[in-house]
């Protein structure tokens, strides 16, 4: 035995450096719907300025990597988000927010499965109708590998990421040297209106979502700064990969024939390099899908087994199959996907995801700001990183998030002139389903499970197993006679 | 506070349980892992050595290089390995540190939860 204090904290020993998980962050961030997203902010952007829009993108989403890099110093957890929103205003408003943030990750599943399903289908000139029964079956395969608790290694992480990456920069210069150059008011962000270019910037933010659930690593990396690192490059990694691919798009694609297309990405790789692009850009969209899917699947099963565990999702949650895998959570993740897929198979939607996915963002960045404001007055312990200017920062975060929320939920995600309430409804409603399940279900659940160990204890079916401690004798004081 | 007695003692009966039971043997048997144990209240320090699902030793201080670091008070210690307490509440609010991959985190908690259901 030793004193801990005496001594560093030991090593792990398979502990994660920075280019891991620098590639955990980009990889999350960088998923298929990513080059829909790209469509959104040209769609807003005046002119060819769509490159402004993300670099303004960048920009906050270095403001949010500090505000993270602050937290994640605080609570080095997987359970992170929880800890600190929970820490910050108190534990329902906390499971409230996770369980809606929670609900991205089916988004981006399924939005990938859609996505990928309709690059298949387009490169193999199939009916589209076959279309769904890729994205079945992807998502069977993704299930199916998540049951037999198969999840990547860093190392292969990172060489998907960086070359999906580096394939994404390599194809937009190639696009770029194509002959005819010209970038019509490069700088016009705003030139459709105000609010068009707002909303150009709020789906700008959304290209980096989830960059900060490389925090979730938190554990297992080598120290707290390897996160911090990963949280301020990642961010650059996607902006130079989003930017090229802004501008080769905008170079080489009619702008009327991107905004219809579920694979924008294809008809790049068609406009660049022909058939071979096409076929290079394919594999490079489902190369995301086994970071979407392998990341997704593990962070949001993860978090319904330990939800499932303390009591706040029904205990079948936490059914752990022979590989140690909550296999409940996983199937209901899978057909979760598999059903909004299903639905916007049929309604044809797949810009609603990135709408509601860049409000549902903008809005967690708004929360996390706010709980970094209240932490700094109510928590006094040292961190590792410390965000500067933090009261005009992170404040001012708030009001961003806000009205970058508030911009992409009311946006119309198939016409930037106008505006829709139909993400902001699917928000709400999704918000509202997480708070009532808190507020009115959880509440009886406890109850429920409370009365079960009395009952349990009563029976003596469940009792201590700890030995009682036995009876010790105070030492009699100096100025107290023994007895 | 926990003596380091009361830990090997809850450790013993742990270690008996866990490979005892089948069923977690067979979920655990492609797990090998050395783990370190911190009481934060103490200092006491604890490894477990545990090779293809079996708990293999418990020796004090720490042994070897850790795949996963743990840090609690002895009194949390005692309640989890004698069963009486589900980490996963605790771990969820910060009063139980763990460093480790997720995947890890996991298998831990999953051992309380097979063995011990209703905890």
């Amino acid at each position: 035995m030793s004193d801990p204090s005496a001594a560093s904290p030991p090593a792990l020993r398979r502990a994660v450096g920075t280019v891991t998980a620098t590639a955990t962050s980009a990889g999350l961030a960088f998923a298929a719907i990513n080059f829909l997203g790209i469509v959104s902010v040209a769609t807003y952007a005046a002119g060819a300025s769509a490159w402004l829009a993300i670099l303004v993108g960048l920009g906050i989403a270095l403001v949010v990597a500090a505000v993270f890099s602050e937290l994640n110093g605080l609570f080095p957890t997987a359970a992170g988000v929880r800890l600190y929103v929970g820490r910050a205003f108190g534990n329902r408003f906390a499971l409230t927010a996770t369980f809606t943030y929670m609900t991205t990750v089916v988004l981006v599943i399924a939005a990938d499965a859609f996505l990928i399903g309709a690059a298949i289908q387009h490169v193999l000139h199939e009916r589209s109708s076959l279309a769904y029964l890729w994205i079945l079956a992807l998502l069977a395969v993704a299930t199916a590998a998540n049951l037999r608790g198969i999840t990547l290694a860093g190392r292969v992480q990172s060489v998907v990421t960086y070359t999906v990456l580096a394939s994404t920069v390599l194809l937009s210069v190639i696009a770029l040297t194509r002959p005819g150059l010209r970038m019509e008011t490069p700088f016009a962000l705003f030139g459709d209106g105000v609010m068009s270019g707002f909303q150009a910037i709020a789906f700008a933010l959304f290209l980096f979502a989830a960059f900060e659930w490389v925090t979730t690593t938190a554990e297992e990396a080598r120290q707290p700064s390897v996160i911090t690192r990963a949280l301020f490059v990642a961010p650059v990694l996607i902006w130079l990969a989003a930017t090229g691919f802004a501008l080769g798009l905008a170079h080489l694609v009619p702008k009327g024939l991107a905004d219809s297309s579920a694979y924008p990405q294809l008809l790049l790789g068609q406009a660049a390099l022909g058939r071979l692009g096409e076929v290079w850009m394919l594999a490079v969209t489902v190369l995301t899908a086994v970071n979407t899917f392998n990341g997704g699947f593990l962070v949001a099963s993860r978090f319904l087994y330990a939800a499932a565990r303390e009591g706040n999702l029904p205990r079948d949650f936490a059914r752990l199959n022979l590989r140690a895998v909550p296999w409940l959570a996983v199937v209901t993740l899978a057909v979760a996907s598999a059903v909004v897929a299903g639905v916007v198979f049929a309604s044809g939607q797949w810009l609603l995801l990135v709408a509601v996915g860049a409000a549902l963002e903008a809005a967690m960045f708004a929360i996390g700001s706010a709980a970094l404001l209240r932490l700094r007055r109510h928590d006094a312990r040292p961190r590792p990183f410390r965000m500067s200017a933090a009261p005009v920062l992170a404040g001012g975060g708030v009001v961003l998030f806000t009205g970058l929320a508030l911009a992409s939920g009311f946006s119309d995600p198939n016409d930037p002139s106008t505006f829709s309430p139909v993400p902001a409804l699917v928000v709400a409603t999704l918000a509202v389903l997480s708070y009532c399940y808190v507020r009115f279900v959880l509440p009886r659940m406890h109850r429920a499970a409370a009365a079960r160990a009395v009952a349990a204890r009563a029976a003596g079916t469940r009792t201590r197993r700890r030995p009682p401690r036995a009876a010790t004798t105070a030492e009699p004081t100096s100025d107290e006679p023994a007895s | 506070m926990a003596t380091w007695d009361e830990i090997a003692e809850a450790l013993d009966d742990y270690t008996v349980t866990c490979n005892g039971n089948e069923r977690l043997r067979k979920m655990q048997r492609d797990w090998t892992r050395q783990l370190h144990f911190v009481c934060s209240d103490t200092g006491d320090t604890f490894s477990m050595d545990v090779r293809s699902g079996e708990i293999v030793a418990t020796p004090p201080g720490h042994v070897g290089v850790p795949d996963i670091v743990v840090t609690a008070d002895s009194e949390t210690f005692c309640d989890m390995f004698w069963g009486d307490l589900n980490p996963m509440p605790k771990y969820l609010r910060g009063e139980i540190q763990v460093r480790g991959s997720q995947e890890d985190v996991m298998r831990l908690d999953a051992i309380s939860y097979v063995i011990w259901p209703d905890a």
